[in-house]
């Protein structure tokens, strides 16, 4: 790229926290992220969705510097990842999916180190440790080493290092995993109070696709490629007004009558479901027609995973209004 | 303006010494039995060797055993932090990676010398140094083999991926290079071969300079083989090569190769 060009793809990127362009990774000969184009504007709630193996956490690792790129283009608060690493580093917050805790140091020391390795001052490590042990309710367990922790009080902990010198742009690799629901609704509504009181651009990767809905826009990765991206209100919008899930042991039958009138359907062993588009659809109709043909007929509103299941589905993703 | 984070790195392994009793006590067991169980048997068997008795002789040699082992464990965190995932937080802190390895090197470094200061002062209330110390040169001579001991154990970290890996090493690394070194025996008086072999060892400089600095002239038979000049000069050389190497190689490995170690 000629310096003129570069200038011009720095200019586009200067209201973008994140921008990639034809990003690859292989890993030997499997390419685990397959030229994925990415556009997050300063300030936004991203969520990179996807099954286990997809791609999202060797995604995160090439923002964050910690991969090399095999090909193509990534900037990061306006830095190269492949250039510039240590001004994209000082501009980011990372939290692990699996702890990096040091467990033979207490709480406060891991947060002094982690602070130290960021050079802020020993009085502002302090002060901020403070504010976020009291707010993660870890006070009592400032000087108690980390191996003491529970997992929730430790994931808490890993939150409170990733965002201890403010970053502008925090990137959460799977940060609720396997932790009991008090804890995860703790970390939410810290995200949520970071990003109005700081403004800060959350990058987010998770399989647990129903937390991904309060994020401003969503992208679904699957073996390493987008298959599908959007706002989440307007992605379950878009797919339908209810979801129809049947189970029979003559599926077969029922799909070939029901789908002229409700178009494709996801189907998996017993179970089908098909989208229904009519605000007012008339289900105890329904009901009567299949009549004992069918073991249960249920229908619900669509959530996230719809979406996902339906643009990951080759037949039906055709199907989706993107 | 990276002196926070090489801090920060120093600090770590300071608390963690400390905190570990275990480490700390075997420390000092170690070469105290080495003291008393070869220092005596070979006492016995020299027989008169003037007013300074083996053990004399003996007292450089432990203080490089007690830094070489303070420093290999050191740059053992350097694989510990891989396995338990710190060191990611390592790289992605803002400073460029060889700082890392930079920081590693002082920490082994200072870690080393502190036991073996507090070695030092244990000898010498049992009455193992004697007047003609010189303390200028002990406190260089130290600063010198910690620093090489300790670029030596991050030079292996660097290209260990495991515990298990490194521990293996380790064996093959800190007997030979502790034996092949004037610590035993005058590095004179073994046969050509095995001279040469100790003439390329880093450590045998360590070892010589500690004998002039606790030794001086009061002990001709068993005295000193090189001038502190030379000794100083491979022991700076060598820790001077074996942290770029280790830099090189830990700037261009690190991410990758602990990435492809995480997904396995």
């Amino acid at each position: 790229m000629t310096g003129h060009n570069a200038s011009l793809f720095n200019a586009a990127t200067a209201k973008l926290a994140i921008r990639t362009a034809g990003l690859c990774k292989d890993y030997g000969t499997l390419r685990a992220v397959d030229t994925l184009d990415l556009e997050v504007p300063e300030g936004q709630f991203f969520g990179l969705l996807g099954p286990n193996g997809s791609g999202k956490t060797t995604t995160i690792h090439m923002l964050t510097t910690l991969a090399r790129p095999t090909s193509g283009q990534a900037t990061v608060a306006g830095h190269d990842v492949r250039r510039e690493g240590v001004a994209v580093r000082r501009e980011i917050g990372l939290v692990f999916q699996d702890s990096a805790l040091d467990r033979t140091l207490t709480v406060a020391e891991n947060l002094r180190f982690a602070g130290l390795l960021r050079n802020l001052p020993t009085a502002v490590i302090r002060q901020r440790s403070d504010e976020l042990l009291d707010l993660f309710r870890l006070r009592d367990r400032r000087d108690k080493p980390v191996a003491t922790l529970s997992g929730g009080m430790r994931r808490a902990l890993d939150m409170a290092r990733g965002v201890l010198h403010r970053p502008r742009l925090l990137f959460l690799d799977e940060p609720t995993l396997g932790l009991d629901v008090p804890s995860r609704r703790g970390i939410w509504r810290f995200i949520e109070r970071l990003r109005r009181e700081e403004g800060i651009t959350v990058f987010l990767t998770t399989h647990y696709l129903e937390e991904a809905e309060a994020c401003d826009q969503v992208a679904f990765l699957a073996k390493g490629k987008i298959i599908g991206r959007g706002a989440p209100k307007a992605l379950v919008q878009s797919l339908g007004t209810y979801m129809l899930e049947i189970e029979s042991e003559q599926l077969e039958t029922v799909i070939a009558s029901l789908s002229r009138r409700l178009g494709p359907c996801l189907h998996d062993g017993e179970k089908a479901s098909f989208r229904i588009q009519e605000e007012h659809f008339d289900f105890m109709d329904l009901q009567a027609e299949l009549g004992n043909r069918v073991q249960s007929v249920r229908w619900r509103r669509p959530n996230l995973n719809d979406v996902f299941l339906w643009v990951n589905d080759p037949t039906l993703s055709a199907s989706v209004v993107a | 303006m990276m002196w926070r984070p090489v801090w920060g790195i120093i600090e770590r392994e300071m608390v963690r010494m400390i905190r570990q009793r275990g480490r700390l006590v075997s420390a000092a067991a170690r070469p105290l039995i080495w003291l008393i169980v070869i220092g005596s048997g070979f006492n016995a068997m020299l027989g008169n060797l003037g007013p300074q008795g083996y053990h004399h002789f003996l007292v450089p040699g432990l203080l490089g055993m007690v830094m070489l082992f303070g420093a290999m464990l050191v740059s053992l965190t350097v694989v510990y932090d891989k396995e338990f995932g710190v060191m990611r937080l390592l790289i992605v802190a803002p400073l460029p990676h060889y700082w890392i390895v930079v920081a590693k090197v002082i920490s082994g470094a200072v870690v080393a010398v502190v036991q073996a200061g507090a070695f030092t002062l244990l000898m010498a209330i049992c009455g193992y140094v004697g007047s003609e110390v010189s303390l200028v040169l002990l406190v260089l001579g130290l600063v010198a083999t910690a620093l090489a001991c300790a670029s030596l154990g991050i030079v292996i970290a660097v290209w260990s991926s495991t515990l298990d890996n490194f521990a293996v090493v380790m064996n093959f690394v800190i007997f030979p290079v502790f034996f092949l070194s004037g610590a035993l025996y005058p590095v004179q008086k073994l046969p050509d071969f095995l001279k040469l072999v100790a003439a390329m060892n880093p450590f045998t400089y360590g070892v010589d300079v500690l004998k002039h600095a606790l030794l001086g002239s009061a002990a001709p038979l068993l005295g000193t083989d090189f001038g502190v000049g030379l000794d100083l000069t491979v022991l700076l050389g060598f820790t001077v090569l074996a942290t770029v190497v280790a830099c090189w190689r830990f700037s261009h490995e690190s991410a990758a190769g602990l990435l492809q170690f995480l997904r396995s």
